[in-house]
């Protein structure tokens, strides 16, 4: 890496790009010197994470402000609904915030997972360059989406706290914990699913099938602890009613949060999923970029 | 020094496996000498190309780099068409581990592509032979034992043909082409030697002329 290119620096034409360029021999040596495989990769996610961050930015007119438009949007008329039918509270704590983090937190598993989906996909024109593989393209997706999303909370909850809503985390850190669990699930399952899809194409329109109730069934708009047993237990097989609950914990400590609400297992489904994925992307490395 | 050893390659088709492209292709490309790939359309010379360059795996067999291969220029891969001239050539750079001399590399691509205010301008709006002048800008900024060019400069002007053949002239000595193009005056140019791809198995030639005549012979039966 350390090599500079002796007509590049020197700024001589292409022509006579030989005829200087008499390296001395230890020079000569460390050309033909490989870069160590980690250094690789790791030149390879910082090239990818700027260009996903600049097509994600500059695609189209004002992508930057969709980006951000989206869940504002959304909570908004959600926010106005909730309104016209005054629900003042829930579980203890204001109906808008509740709302927001719960969006914001299923918007940080839905937009990872269905980014890094589709990450192999997207990005196949540029496995003509040996250095980049599918998983290094999967991953760097995923970290690009958990870094947009949380600038997008940010800018929300600040735009919140001018409106006078109390949006000042009681627990920042069990906040975190429990959007960085979310961000997991969503790694873990766009893992997974990003081979699965490449593999049997059809499986991407089983997947869209699972992820459209979710919305509903993870707790977004209507609280899990009002709904009655056995029905209770059975939602909470999945790992983002969790999460979500988790989330609104976190902000105020007086919030009902349902009481079977279990950190390890958001965790444990990520993990488990995670490992999953790369055990795919590791057995299928080969056929992932064959055509 | 490139070794390809017993290869097979076939590719998944919406019915099942398709038939053989490749079937048993062995030779030796020894180091410093040009080759150029010879045969008909569909003789499976591109699939021979992204193979060395390691953009594809072989279904059997094995191939070897022991060299600094370049990736396979032609047919427009690897560029982002949202992306600019600029933004992808920065992007090949990181990649390669030249994070630090980027803005000289850029320059050099630059300069060689002649492009104009284009370079700055989404890759999507750029004709074939634009994108064939900054492929070719990109992989010569890099120093590789091997370039790999799949009919690159088919689509360039005089002007560009006559820069590209100066640059392959440049190269010889230090490093070697691997090329594919149905020009056979660019092949003689370029190449010593020659491999006639027909039906799936590849013929290896010192001298290219062997293998243009080779290839010549089954256009005439």
């Amino acid at each position: 890496m350390a090599y500079s290119n002796p007509r590049l620096a020197n700024g001589t034409k292409h022509s006579d790009r030989y005829k200087k360029a008499k390296l001395p021999a230890a020079e000569i040596v460390r050309i033909h010197h490989a870069r160590k495989p980690i250094m690789i990769t790791l030149s390879v996610w910082k090239a990818l994470f700027l260009r996903e961050a600049v097509s994600r930015l500059s695609a189209g007119r004002a992508a930057w402000l969709w980006l951000l438009l989206e869940p504002v949007l959304h909570v908004t008329y959600v926010l106005v609904i909730y309104t016209a039918i005054r629900v003042r509270t829930v579980g203890g704590i204001e109906t808008a915030v509740w709302l927001m983090v719960g969006m914001l937190g299923f918007f940080m598993f839905r937009r990872t997972a269905a980014q890094v989906m589709n990450g192999i996909g997207a990005n196949r024109l540029l496995f003509t360059y040996r250095q980049v593989k599918p998983v290094d393209s999967v991953l760097v997706r995923a970290c690009l989406e958990g870094f947009l999303m949380i600038l997008i909370s940010i800018i929300l909850f600040s735009g919140a706290a001018l409106l006078g809503l109390a949006v000042i985390p009681d627990d920042p850190l069990a906040v975190l914990e429990a959007f960085l669990g979310l961000w997991m699930v969503g790694l873990g399952f766009g893992l997974a699913s990003s081979v699965a899809v490449e593999l049997v194409p059809e499986i991407g329109k089983l997947i869209g099938f699972i992820l459209r109730p979710l919305y509903m069934i993870s707790g977004v708009l209507l609280p899990i602890g009002s709904v009655p047993q056995p029905y209770r237990d059975y939602l909470l097989f999945n790992p983002i009613a969790h999460g979500l609950e988790a989330v609104r914990l976190g902000f105020s400590p007086h919030y009902h949060a349902v009481a079977e609400l279990s950190i390890p297992y958001i965790y444990g489904f990520a993990m488990v999923t995670m490992f999953l994925g790369l055990a795919l992307h590791n057995r299928f490395a080969t056929r992932l970029v064959m055509q | 020094m490139i070794i390809v050893d017993d290869v097979y390659k076939r590719y998944q088709t919406d019915h099942g496996p398709g038939k053989w492209v490749l079937k048993g292709v062995t030779f030796t490309i020894p180091p410093k000498v040009s080759v150029g790939l010879i045969g008909g359309n569909g003789a499976g010379k591109s699939t021979l190309l992204r193979l060395i360059g390691g953009v594809d795996q072989p279904n059997l067999g094995r191939i070897e780099r022991r060299s600094r291969v370049s990736w396979p220029m032609g047919f427009g891969g690897g560029l982002q068409g949202s992306l600019t001239g600029r933004q992808n050539a920065k992007f090949v750079c990181r990649i390669h581990g030249h994070e630090k001399n980027i803005p000289e590399r850029l320059a050099y691509i630059q300069d060689f592509a002649e492009l104009g205010e284009a370079f700055d301008e989404p890759v999507k709006t750029y004709s074939s032979g634009m994108r064939a002048r900054l492929q070719f800008g990109l992989s010569l900024a890099f120093d590789f034992d091997i370039y790999i060019s799949d009919e690159v400069t088919g689509t360039g002007d005089a002007a560009f043909k006559k820069k590209a053949a100066d640059a392959f002239k440049n190269l010889i000595g230090h490093a070697s082409l691997i090329m594919v193009s149905h020009g056979e005056g660019t092949l003689r140019q370029f190449c010593s030697a020659g491999i006639w791809l027909h039906e799936g198995k590849a013929h290896w030639r010192d001298n290219i002329e062997d293998a243009i005549k080779a290839y010549r012979e089954t256009i005439r039966t």
